[in-house]
């Protein structure tokens, strides 16, 4: 109970770190002065301390929606897979809730951007609505393709079993699963390939765009979002495609999980620094691909058993 | 072990369908062909077969490291177009692909109950076979189509590999050195084009 709890926690607290630890890796390959990892918390407590705006247009929608955004994905976060053995609570969720939950933060983020009448918030909208609705059907793939190695449909137990038997017999089509993941862990959290979250310049930016009307608390509970969100992504591939290292006590196993998310941020780092920004035309062509190396991994199961 | 590397092999030559662009094509390539190497020299360690491996460490020498480069080299040379953008819009390709992995997995079902030993692999190779095919029709720039034909040939070699327990290895020779044959053929045919025009 304790150690659940605990997780939850920890992974509340490594949200903001994960973000900044990014950044930080990006601008000391830029040979920049990286940030401090702290920088998250920084940013937070000082949008807590100021006062918030709201448009004249705005209805309702603008007070309320800051909350729905981040409760669905704090409602995520307890039904993740596992980090070490003998945990106090496997969640019986499978693929359909978990999306159909990051879906109904992304409806209410898309209804937040049309909310304040600007043409940027609704711009940024619509391009998010384009892009989460091709990341959807990739991600049932993949899941339910991975949940099906792992003999169970509920994503906790999936990761237990993945953990407890690895699935040497199907490397071939754990390994397309693994692929079409990371590619959607990049899409669904706005990362360089498909969005750029450091620019506000008007054309390119998508999650930027829906959010710049909004201030102070708000918006610290909107970035606050997008950081979970990371974590929730970065976990559900530690959990699911690096499952190794749980059967330790409850700390080591802690330690060896903080480190596997520390490994998934830094390759995402890594690749925001090898590639240029897609233009948006072409994103769909990317989640293809993810697309593809789902059905991939599903057809490669079924029909070959690799 | 053996599967990982199969499925790198598939997921790399996927990639280069997809590419756009001749460096980062050759670059798939040449991760394609040290998948294949390493995948020849994990088989050959596991049957004590020292024929095939010595053929993987042929493999990555000349088809991972020197084949590429010497083709990056003749691009720059000649310079051809750097961009390759496929004549099939990504969109049909998205169809397509999955389409051709469905129907050579079932095409192969037949040839799979021949062969001892694990006949997923047969598939695989006669699907990667089918890919290359459809990497040398989609594009119209020549340097795509020589990367097309070159990989043919490793799913041809991933085919020798994993489903008859190696070739004998004067044939691995030989069709090393036929690729050798091929670069320089392809030398001179870029470097009639540029006389000619």
């Amino acid at each position: 109970m304790i150690g659940y709890l605990a997780t939850i926690l920890l992974l509340l607290l490594l949200a903001p770190i994960l973000l900044s630890f990014i950044k930080a890796v990006k601008m000391r390959l830029l040979y920049k002065r990286p940030v401090s990892l702290l920088q998250g918390y920084r940013d937070f407590s000082k949008l807590l301390r100021k006062e918030s705006l709201v448009s004249e247009e705005a209805s309702a929608v603008t007070r309320i929606a800051p909350f729905l955004v981040l409760s669905p994905l704090l409602l995520v976060l307890f039904y993740l897979p596992p980090i070490a053995k003998g945990a106090f609570y496997v969640s019986f969720v499978d693929a359909f809730t978990i999306t159909g939950l990051l879906a109904l933060s992304t409806f209410f983020l898309m209804l937040l951007g049309l909310d304040s009448a600007g043409s940027f918030g609704g711009m940024g909208s619509s391009r998010e609505a384009f892009i989460s609705a091709l990341v959807e059907p990739a991600m049932i793939l993949t899941i339910f393709s991975v949940s099906m190695m792992a003999g169970d449909l509920g994503v906790g137990q999936a990761g237990v079993n993945l953990a407890h038997h690895f699935p040497k017999e199907h490397m071939a089509s754990y390994l397309f699963a693994a692929i079409s993941f990371f590619i959607l862990l990049i899409a669904e959290n706005g990362r360089i390939p498909v969005d750029n979250p450091e620019t506000h310049l008007e054309l390119t930016m998508i999650h930027e765009a829906m959010i710049l009307d909004i201030s102070g608390p708000y918006l610290a509970l909107i970035e606050t979002a997008a950081s979970v969100k990371f974590v929730i992504f970065a976990s559900l591939f530690a959990g699911l495609f690096l499952p190794f290292g749980m059967d330790h006590a409850w700390p080591v196993a802690a330690a060896i999980f903080v480190v596997k998310l520390f490994a998934v941020a830094l390759a995402v780092a890594i690749l925001e620094v090898n590639t240029a920004k897609l233009r948006l035309f072409k994103v769909p062509n990317l989640l293809g691909i993810a697309i593809v190396f789902a059905f991939l991994s599903l057809i490669t199961y079924y029909v070959l058993g690799a | 072990m053996v599967d990982f590397l199969i499925g790198l092999f598939l997921a790399t030559l996927i990639t280069a369908l997809f590419t756009t662009r001749l460096y980062r094509l050759l670059f798939w390539y040449s991760l394609n062909s040290l998948t294949l190497g390493l995948l020849a020299l994990t088989v050959g360690s596991r049957i004590g077969d020292t024929a095939m491996l010595v053929s993987g460490g042929i493999t990555i020498a000349l088809k991972a490291l020197a084949i590429p480069y010497i083709l990056k080299t003749l691009s720059q040379k000649f310079r051809l177009s750097r961009q390759t953008p496929p004549t099939i819009k990504t969109q049909y390709s998205i169809i397509l692909v999955p389409a051709i992995l469905v129907f050579t997995f079932y095409l192969a079902e037949p040839v799979t109950h021949m062969v001892q030993g694990n006949a997923n692999y047969v598939a695989i190779s006669i699907s990667s076979l089918f890919l290359s095919l459809l990497l040398m029709i989609e594009h119209r720039n020549i340097a795509p189509k020589i990367v097309g034909f070159l990989s043919m040939e490793n799913a041809l070699f991933l085919l020798g590999t994993t489903a008859t327990g190696g070739m004998p290895m004067l044939v691995e020779l030989g069709i090393f050195f036929d690729l050798l044959m091929a670069i320089v053929v392809v030398n001179l045919l870029l470097y009639r084009e540029e006389v000619e025009s």
